[in-house]
């Protein structure tokens, strides 16, 4: 991927959206308690999506959905937005561009194979991913493979292969769980964990680690583990699919189990 | 698997013989896998439970939570086998549920702590979760711990067999 090739491309629309840019000038002096706030950032999003578009056709083949991209695209969009500062005298796309652009490749990055799954399988787990969205949607709970099977017009065992195929995606290196504050935006905070750990025992030890997470990791794991959401509400509102929330779970599981490990000595053997 | 080991053939001490006709006519036959206490051995026991329970219909959130929580209960059990010990893990499916037993042979006579992260995972991720010590029949003074963890249906019970 060349960067300047997007910027052009950027760069020959910007006319329309150099109109939008006071609505930055204003947006910085609203309190996001006032009612315009809300308003001008959707108006801001909105009108910039085509942007968020193009980026993700620009990955699409790659093997990621179509759905997917767009979706990861506009969260970068969005957090452009809401980080964009119009004082600093560079205009929105110059800032957005590369946000969104990090925004997609963080997304392969967490979301690459981890072995050379045949293509035809990489379309039967995307076609089996989204159609757990929109059966969860349908029914208000997550679906069975029957139901998958039902709705997408493939035999069981196809599903089954699909379903199997998402776990063959990377999840090698647990280092990568250890980002910076550059994440997917949070929308709404997350509580502190002190309340969420109360009866926890080893939750000193627990506390040092949740904060080394990316916001990403630790948001799916406070939800899923003290929120008792579902993997799928999870998906939904994070924004990424059921399978990859379960990676990402299982990933973030593996790297506190092992940190705990090396740290917090057990020493229960003592009574032996 | 170890399914051609000798000793895996012969009915653990004391422990009466598994039947495999099952009483329960909603039950499939129970699964029994056996492997070396190690962690890079886990990935066998998280692709047959999801295997399992992806064949018994389970909807795909709960297939994602027994496989994590295949993955935690055994990780706390790998981490306190006693040296060159096996990894036992039992599984029912049937119309109820997904039941697992999982047990190791350890040195540590303590059963897994409750009030543990981990054991809060656990717990979130199945409808009930037990943990029980026994000393091992083998006389050699290590004692068998377990998990038994257990999940339902999520109302989905009415497309089995479909």
């Amino acid at each position: 991927m060349t960067s300047g090739d997007s910027e052009s491309t950027a760069h020959s629309r910007s006319q329309r959206y150099d109109e939008l840019a006071p609505l930055f000038v204003e947006l910085s002096g609203v309190s996001k308690q006032d009612p315009r706030y809300e308003e001008l950032r959707d108006k801001l999003v909105t009108e910039h999506l085509p942007v968020a578009q193009h980026i993700a056709r620009r990955f699409s083949h790659r093997g990621e959905s179509q759905e997917d991209l767009t979706q990861v695209a506009t969260l970068g969009l969005i957090n452009a937005v809401d980080r964009f500062d119009p004082h600093r005298g560079v205009d929105f796309l110059s800032y957005a561009v590369p946000t969104i652009m990090g925004e997609v490749r963080r997304h392969f990055r967490d979301t690459g194979w981890a072995v050379r799954v045949p293509r035809r399988l990489q379309e039967r787990h995307l076609s089996v991913s989204s159609a757990i969205a929109t059966l969860s949607q349908e029914l208000g709970r997550a679906p069975t493979p029957s139901e998958l099977a039902t709705h997408i017009g493939i035999s069981k065992d196809e599903v089954y292969q699909g379903l199997e195929a998402g776990n063959a995606y990377r999840s090698s290196s647990l280092d990568e769980l250890l980002t910076n504050t550059d994440e997917i935006p949070l929308g709404d905070a997350i509580g502190t964990e002190d309340s969420e750990l109360g009866e926890v025992e080893n939750r000193e030890a627990i506390r040092p680690l949740l904060d080394e997470l990316g916001e990403r990791e630790r948001r799916i794991l406070i939800l899923r583990f003290f929120r008792s959401m579902t993997q799928t509400q999870i998906a939904e509102q994070v924004g990424i699919s059921q399978m990859h929330v379960s990676r990402l779970l299982s990933r973030t599981l593996a790297w506190l189990r092992e940190r705990l490990e090396t740290e917090v000595p057990t020493n229960s053997t003592a009574n032996e | 698997m170890s399914a051609s080991d000798p000793d895996w053939l012969r009915s653990p001490a004391g422990e009466s013989e598994p039947s495999v006709a099952n009483p329960d006519p909603g039950e499939d036959p129970p699964v029994e896998v056996r492997v070396s206490a190690e962690a890079t051995q886990l990935s066998v026991m998280r692709a047959v439970v999801g295997d399992l329970a992806m064949r018994a219909d389970f909807d795909v959130d709960s297939i994602a939570d027994l496989r994590l929580a295949v993955d935690e209960a055994c990780s706390s059990l790998v981490r306190r086998a006693a040296a060159d010990a096996w990894l036992l893990c039992r599984f029912r499916c049937g119309t109820e549920g997904l039941t697992l037993t999982a047990e190791v042979t350890s040195n540590d006579s303590s059963a897994p702590r409750t009030d543990t992260f981990s054991w809060r995972v656990l717990s979130a991720l199945t409808d009930t979760v037990a943990s029980s010590v026994e000393a091992a029949e083998d006389g050699t003074g290590k004692h068998v711990v377990r998990i038994e963890l257990r999940k339902g249906r999520m109302g989905t019970s009415d497309v089995r067999g479909l």
